[in-house]
């Protein structure tokens, strides 16, 4: 058991490690600089004496090698450095957006969650019928229709028949106005949890069909077994693996997939944070964050693999 | 069976009901309790904009929105009306002599800093020395650059020595770049920490990102404004600011789409002007085919500028000449073609001996300018009418800067900064030694010795006479092909009272705004 567990931590580094080695060549890769970006084509205007000093304070004189192990050693120190851009630290950039983003996404999958499964199991246990119709139509949509244009139509009419419109105002933490809080990411998670609860629902009614025709449900139903049991013990348990690997990848796409809908609802999350950093080449910022989406996606992964092994014996077994 | 199943069902489908009631509750409960939620914060007056603030250092800011939002906590010396034109701000009146070399500025009186320290000549060569110093990095020093010297004339009177007469320092003194600092701030280091001016509001917070916020200066020497406070909000897209102007939680909205600026309800004013910067077909003349000028004037005569404001602005903007705003605007009429002429763009391709026409590729970013592909793609069309070929070339934001900067072009579509002053708009593309000369394309002795006479000209009429000189050579000579600029918006609800968006898009006037 300790081996398996050392050998999911040391691919879990090596992972972190190449994350960041493929993002730090990328952004060098990408023409321009942090000057060319705040200064646009007026960088122009510089001196070359100025251009020295500037490459100074961006920290961008540096060879690429010294750049990056700087930023690693640093990094593995507890400090992300300073932004470009500002000049502020990048970690209380990070604390303040992240918690942000990862509210948006715990509610958007609870959200997804319970339109997923409870639309997949209506539409498994009656396939062909009007409540499985319903079920595939709000899945046709979901999946149809980008969650940009849902979002936009959303603020549009929130705005324009009910003048309310509460993310655009400042935004208020869980625990300083849990209230206005709640309005704020209600509306972005509901947009966000139709096409993440269409993708779960798909999968819950593939896998609660398919679960549904094995021999041991038969017997199960065969030995007299009450039908709430057949479904929710026998059925719907050994259906719940393929549904919660697919929670647990929707949840590390979200955490950094709430990037259109943070800059339409106005949310200070990460996605508008990264999105904003890469506009200004601003490094330590733009690799902070992608490292830390990394390592949620590698963890969620580790979540996801441990939730499975204890719904179904067998996983924990190989 | 299928009994158990329906009964499975129905609970199922009671838990379904359950949680769209739930859902439906909470959005509904929200929307009833957003209205108190947003009138609890209408004591602060909040500006949206899509961009943020980035930098609290006046020598040092870029960004827009940064001078727009540190505009209102610094004074400079002097300042441009809505006309453009240099008027009194901590400087009451200003003096040129020793043939232009001198500029005797007179200070106002009784002015103090957010420290509460008295603003006098002290702050003056405090300020200007530090804009110069090379370790500041201000992207205005080039303005003060002809200032050898600044010299203390008694409290409240100071003198700038010039290198050469110089008449564009005064429209480089407006910038919030060389906004006048407090001593005990500079001496402290904290001008980039705590922004501390004279001007009708004083910092107060600032969010990365999100927002940044000034409360009213009680002791402001023009006297205190109305609004107790104002916080600029970041608001990603335009489109998410009408959404916020509706629900009142944003009170002015500072925008440039027109599709969305217009489409306000009519409960909503919009004000808007002409933007501080201009679009041109920017044109390399020293390669083929525009080293041949025949070839740069059929360009000029094939474009109906006006079919491309229609075509990129749905007609909100107007066509312009090289000069563009301020007292020394361009006639547009003025120019060789002023309407599309195709016979005359004939007429000179068969003298550059080019009778078919010719072709070129054309460097634009859609990143950068959301009107290039409507404005370039009517363009085309245009050109093709005569048998020129464009090519368009669109690039990322970061390759078009660097392409643009060493001149790695044989057309560029760009949004040029505007100046009142002309010699401040070229002399950077056109004079000697141009900083800007690679992207420029042209260089002509004439031109330059033209922009160094009108700068050093010290009477009004004299400037006047120099600058349309310029103006007809750059549109005589088609250097380049100066198009339209279009306008800028402010959407406000109609409560909101004495709001003036100016040309320079500076926000002073909302030291007079209420809200009624």
């Amino acid at each position: 058991m300790l081996l398996i567990i050392a050998k999911r931590v040391i691919s879990t580094l090596i992972t972190l490690f190449g994350v960041t080695v493929v993002i730090f060549v990328i952004l060098r890769l990408l023409p321009g600089n942090a000057i060319e970006s705040a200064m646009g084509t007026n960088a122009g205007l510089l001196s070359h004496g100025q251009i020295l000093q500037l490459d100074h304070y961006y920290g961008i004189g540096q060879s690429p090698f010294s750049q990056f192990f700087d930023w690693l050693g640093a990094t593995l120190r507890g400090n992300l450095g300073v932004s470009l851009a500002n000049r502020v630290s990048v970690a209380s950039l990070i604390g303040s957006a992240f918690p942000v983003t990862l509210e948006l996404a715990i509610m958007t999958m609870i959200l997804g969650v319970l339109i997923g499964v409870l639309f997949g199991v209506i539409g498994a246990l009656r396939p062909g019928r009007w409540g499985d119709a319903a079920g595939q139509g709000v899945a046709l949509v979901g999946l149809g229709i980008p969650s940009f244009v849902l979002g936009t139509a959303a603020v549009t009419i929130m705005s324009s028949g009910f003048g309310y419109f509460p993310s655009s105002q400042t935004y208020a933490g869980l625990f300083s106005d849990p209230w206005l809080n709640l309005q704020q990411l209600f509306f972005p998670a509901l947009v966000l949890s139709i096409g993440i609860g269409a993708a779960i629902m798909r999968t819950t009614r593939t896998a609660v069909l398919d679960v549904s025709t094995q021999n041991f449900i038969r017997t199960a139903r065969g030995k007299g077994l009450r039908g709430q049991a057949v479904i929710w013990r026998h059925l719907f348990l050994n259906a719940l693996v393929p549904v919660v690997t697919m929670s647990g990848i929707q949840l590390g796409y979200l955490l950094g997939g709430t990037v259109i809908i943070e800059q339409i609802f106005v949310l200070p999350g990460l996605g508008r944070l990264l999105v904003t950093s890469i506009n200004n080449h601003d490094y330590p910022v733009v690799q902070s964050v992608t490292l830390l989406f990394a390592a949620c996606f590698v963890v969620l992964n580790l979540l996801t693999d441990a939730i499975c092994a204890l719904i179904d014996p067998r996983q924990r077994d190989n | 069976m299928s009994s158990r199943f329906a009964r499975a069902k129905s609970r199922a489908c009671i838990a379904v009901g359950v949680a769209a009631a739930l859902s439906a509750s909470v959005g509904v409960a929200a929307a009833t309790a957003a209205k108190p939620a947003a009138k609890a914060k209408s004591s602060t007056f909040v500006v949206g904009a899509t961009s943020s603030v980035l930098k609290l250092d006046p020598d040092i800011v870029t960004n827009f929105l940064d001078f727009q939002a540190l505009g209102v906590i610094y004074d400079p010396l002097v300042q441009y009306n809505a006309s453009s034109k240099i008027v009194p701000d901590l400087a009451t009146s200003w003096k040129y002599s020793n043939g232009g070399k001198a500029l005797t500025f007179v200070l106002r009186r009784n002015v103090k800093f957010d420290d509460g320290t008295t603003f006098t000549s002290a702050n003056v060569v405090a300020s200007i020395k530090r804009a110069q110093a090379k370790a500041t990095d201000d992207p205005s020093a080039s303005y003060v650059a002809s200032v050898t010297k600044v010299v203390p004339q008694g409290k409240y009177k100071v003198k700038f020595v010039l290198k050469t007469a110089d008449t564009s320092v005064l429209d480089g003194l407006t910038s919030v770049n060389l906004a006048m600092l407090s001593t005990k701030a500079i001496k402290a280091g904290s001008v980039a920490k705590k922004p501390d001016g004279t001007g009708p509001f004083e910092y107060k917070s600032y969010t990365p990102d999100q927002s940044f916020t000034v409360s009213a200066n009680p002791s402001y020497w023009g006297g205190a404004p109305k609004l107790s406070s104002v916080e600029f909000k970041t608001i990603p897209t335009e489109s998410s600011i009408a959404a916020a102007l509706k629900a009142n939680t944003v009170q002015l909205g500072l925008m440039t789409d027109p599709t969305v600026a217009t489409h306000l309800p009519s409960s909503f004013k919009v004000d808007k002007t002409l933007d501080s910067s201009y679009r041109a077909i920017m044109i390399n003349s020293t390669s083929s085919p525009f080293s041949n000028e025949d070839n740069r004037l059929a360009l000029a005569c094939a474009i109906s500028r006006q079919n491309v404001v229609q075509a990129a602005l749905l007609g909100q903007g107007e066509s312009v000449g090289p000069v563009p705003l301020g007292q020394y605007k361009s006639n547009p009429t003025a120019a060789i073609c002023p309407t599309q002429d195709t016979a005359k763009a004939k007429s000179y391709l068969a003298a550059a001996g080019n009778p078919s026409g010719f072709s070129f590729t054309i460097l634009v970013s859609d990143d950068i300018d959301g009107t290039t592909s409507a404005a370039m793609t009517e363009v085309q069309n245009e050109l093709a009418q005569v048998g020129i070929t464009m090519t368009i070339n669109n690039e990322s934001t970061s390759q078009y800067v660097q392409d643009w900067l060493a001149g790695n072009f044989q057309a560029t579509y760009a949004e040029n900064g505007a100046n009142p002053n002309p010699y401040v708009m070229y002399n950077r593309y056109f004079g000697t030694g141009a900083s800007l000369g690679k992207p420029a394309g042209y260089a002509n002795s004439t031109l330059a010795s033209m922009l160094t006479n009108a700068d050093a000209a010290t009477t009004p009429k004299a400037e006047a006479s120099d600058y349309k000189a310029v103006s007809t050579f750059l549109t005589k000579n088609a250097v380049w092909d100066w198009l339209f600029d279009g306008y800028q918006y402010a959407a406000m609800s109609s409560k909101v009272k004495g709001f003036i968006l100016p040309p320079d898009r500076q926000l002073y006037s909302l030291k007079s705004v209420s809200v009624g």
